[in-house]
């Protein structure tokens, strides 16, 4: 079976540098490519699941986004989307244990380091909880 | 849920029936936090105690534990209420289906407008607590120093909810943990001062202050329900919140059962230590401040700072839990077509209801100020009106829940006691304390600040009730105001957008049986 990367993906400058190299990755490995949105509301809102059918349409619409970017980047590229309804690090976590992933690649904070660290960015999470390789790609300037 | 181009990867691990509910979310203590935090006991206390014995005097401990037995019941409807639909618009929703659509706009614009009256004291308590904590008295009792103190909190947690930053499970159990045994060690030691003797005007505890029977009038007892039910207002999460725990079968009623101890027992314990340590008239003429006026004396300086810190965390968590479900009701409303479709936008950087985040935000911040503006006593008026918008759509939720069963009530004895017994005798408690206290309120004597409307006067006495006006209390004015407006803006949205009004009424088909889905149409998803 072929190995697999795993991409992180919400449609912001970062994710889309991510996807890129993602793209390139699995190319080289001969790998296919599992495109990641993770949702998930704060619990201390109460009740949430039409809010989670929108969020779930909304990342639906992400991923069908980057498929057909990676799609444009590689024609012949195998490629699986997941909407899963787990905070980002973990829906990524989860894909890519569940999948003996190669490696999960992310895009960085970027230009905005002190809202990523207020927001607890997920980079951050993967880096020191991922048991599977993270690799951070740097958003262009 | 996912599409999946190749390979299979199917999600339904993550999924309870088809509703989206996730199992394997939230463990026993989570579902504990998540309804104790957003009960929020120490702001609650902070914001009513004073209110609760300007009404019923030394009877507030007995004012405590009866006005549980509503809320018990109410809890009942949103338990098996959400089992059949956990859609975020709760009430909203749920009339809708039972009782109608008209009743059911009428039931959401009641959340909306209950989670904004809440935002003044909120912010209030806030504003004034942030300056008691630099020690900075004077600044706390400035109306405009307080106001704009309270509008930055407005802004700052409207920010947080809009951003998406959350406190990690083990802060809020950190937090939450240090507010319950901050209010435990402040009663244990105002308790015993007050046995020590030497303090002024304290009251030995007294076992009548916990019969509500002794209770003078019921007026008294109904408005005296009013304001209690605020405290024990958002206690309903922990138990709808705990659809989504690990053991879906034995959390929900655990954690209930232990919140419910929680709370019933710091509300009596601290509602006695603060009253008999210098007598009800203390907290009821300092009743804007009251945990901060007592602290001092309770506990001195500087260990007062963590009963004020306290506040402050806990009208934090308060205030989320406000902004939260208010946005998400507006959203459900967008989703369901009663409400405009820019209300149930995500954004798609931060993922949370953008649009109705922001305007919530807004519009607190234009009530608070106004308020203000308008009223001497805001945190008085405000949970004074808050009572009649809580009693007033949770007893919708209690009437819905009994319509919706109809026919599974009489199934057996369980079904009976919880989803027709409770949930009537809930609403009608809460039926009866809100029109109780129109009357209660319609006298501006029993009302914050000066009388509004003062053209209205009246004296009469008509089957043995005496109904008195000379202009009409403010809390009366804006509690029941604000539900009203709701009325005239329904008619003009259903004469724009009768598709939301066409729809019959639902029953149950089973008691454990999710309801289809309310509505099929797309909305537009991104700001």
């Amino acid at each position: 079976m072929a190995p697999t990367i795993v991409l992180g993906y919400d449609g912001s400058d970062g994710s889309q540098a991510a996807l890129s190299t993602a793209v390139t990755v699995a190319r080289a490995f001969a790998a296919r490519l599992t495109i990641v949105f993770g949702y998930e509301p704060n619990p201390m809102g109460g009740e949430s699941s039409d809010y989670r059918h929108q969020l779930e349409a909304l990342g639906q619409g992400v991923v069908a986004q980057a498929f057909a970017a990676a799609r444009e980047l590689d024609a012949s590229l195998e490629i699986e989307q997941l909407v899963v309804p787990l905070r980002p690090a973990e829906s990524l976590l989860e894909a890519a244990i569940e999948r003996q992933a190669l490696v999960i690649v992310v895009g960085g904070s970027g230009e905005r380091p002190i809202l990523g660290a207020i927001l607890g960015s997920v980079p951050h999470k993967l880096l020191h909880r991922s048991t599977v390789p993270v690799l951070v790609v740097p958003t262009p300037e | 849920m996912a599409i999946t181009d190749v390979g299979e990867r199917p999600t339904e691990q993550h999924q309870a029936g088809g509703k989206g509910l996730k199992v394997g979310a939230l463990g026993l203590v989570s579902s504990l936090v998540i309804g104790v935090a957003s009960t929020a006991p120490a702001y609650s206390l902070a914001a009513s105690l004073g209110l609760v014995t300007a009404v019923v005097g030394l009877f507030a401990p007995s004012i405590m534990l009866i006005a549980f037995a509503p809320m018990l019941f109410i809890a009942a409807a949103y338990y098996y209420m959400n089992r059949a639909d956990p859609d975020c618009g709760t009430t909203f929703t749920w009339v809708t289906r039972a009782i109608g659509p008209k009743s059911g706009w009428l039931a959401g614009w009641g959340i909306l407008v209950t989670d904004l009256v809440v935002m003044p004291s909120l912010s209030q308590i806030a504003g004034s607590y942030t300056f008691s904590l630099f020690g900075a008295n004077g600044l706390a009792q400035n109306t405009f120093w307080v106001t704009f103190v309270g509008v930055i909190w407005i802004v700052v947690m409207t920010l947080i909810c809009y951003i998406g930053i959350e406190l990690s499970a083990r802060t809020q159990v950190a937090l939450l943990g240090a507010e319950i045994i901050i209010l435990v060690v402040f009663a244990i030691t105002a308790l015993a001062k007050v046995y020590g003797g030497g303090i002024a005007h304290s009251v030995r505890p007294s076992i009548a202050w916990l019969d509500p029977f002794k209770i003078p009038s019921g007026g008294a007892l109904a408005s005296g329900i009013l304001v209690a039910v605020f405290i024990y207002w958002g206690w309903d999460t922990a138990v709808t919140v705990n659809e989504e725990s690990k053991d879906a079968k034995r959390t929900p009623g655990v954690a209930a059962l232990l919140s419910t101890l929680v709370l019933v027992l710091i509300y009596v314990i601290v509602s006695i230590a603060a009253q008999s340590f210098h007598g009800a008239g203390f907290l009821t003429s300092n009743s804007n401040d009251v945990l901060n006026a007592l602290a001092k004396a309770v506990l001195g300086s500087p260990w007062n700072k963590l009963l004020i810190i306290a506040v402050l965390t806990s009208s934090s968590a308060s205030t989320q839990t406000t902004i939260l479900p208010a946005a998400r009701s507006s959203l459900s409303m967008a989703v369901h077509k009663a409400f405009p479709a820019r209300f149930a936008s995500i954004n798609p950087r931060f993922l949370s209801p953008g649009f109705s985040t922001l305007l919530f935000g807004a519009v607190s911040i234009v009530w608070y100020v106004l308020l203000t503006l308008i009223s001497p006593n805001v945190l008085e008026n405000s949970i004074l009106a808050l009572g009649f918008g809580i009693a007033f759509y949770y007893a919708m939720t209690g009437y819905a829940c009994v319509v919706y069963y109809r026919r599974q009530v009489f199934q057996s004895l369980k079904s009976f006691l919880f989803i027709g017994l409770a949930p009537l005798i809930g609403a009608l408690i809460l039926t009866w304390a809100f029109f109780d206290s129109i009357f209660v309120y319609s006298n501006p004597a029993n009302s914050a600040g000066r009388a509004w409307f003062t053209f209205i006067h009246f004296n009469v006495h008509i089957l043995g009730v005496h109904l008195y006006a000379h202009g009409v209390g403010s809390a009366l004015v804006i509690g029941i105001g604000l539900l009203l407006i709701g009325v005239p803006l329904m008619l003009i949205w259903r004469i724009k957008h009768p598709d939301f009004f066409k729809r019959d009424r639902e029953a149950a088909t089973s008691l454990g049986a999710s309801a289809p889905p309310l509505t099929a149409g797309v909305v537009p998803v991104t700001d």
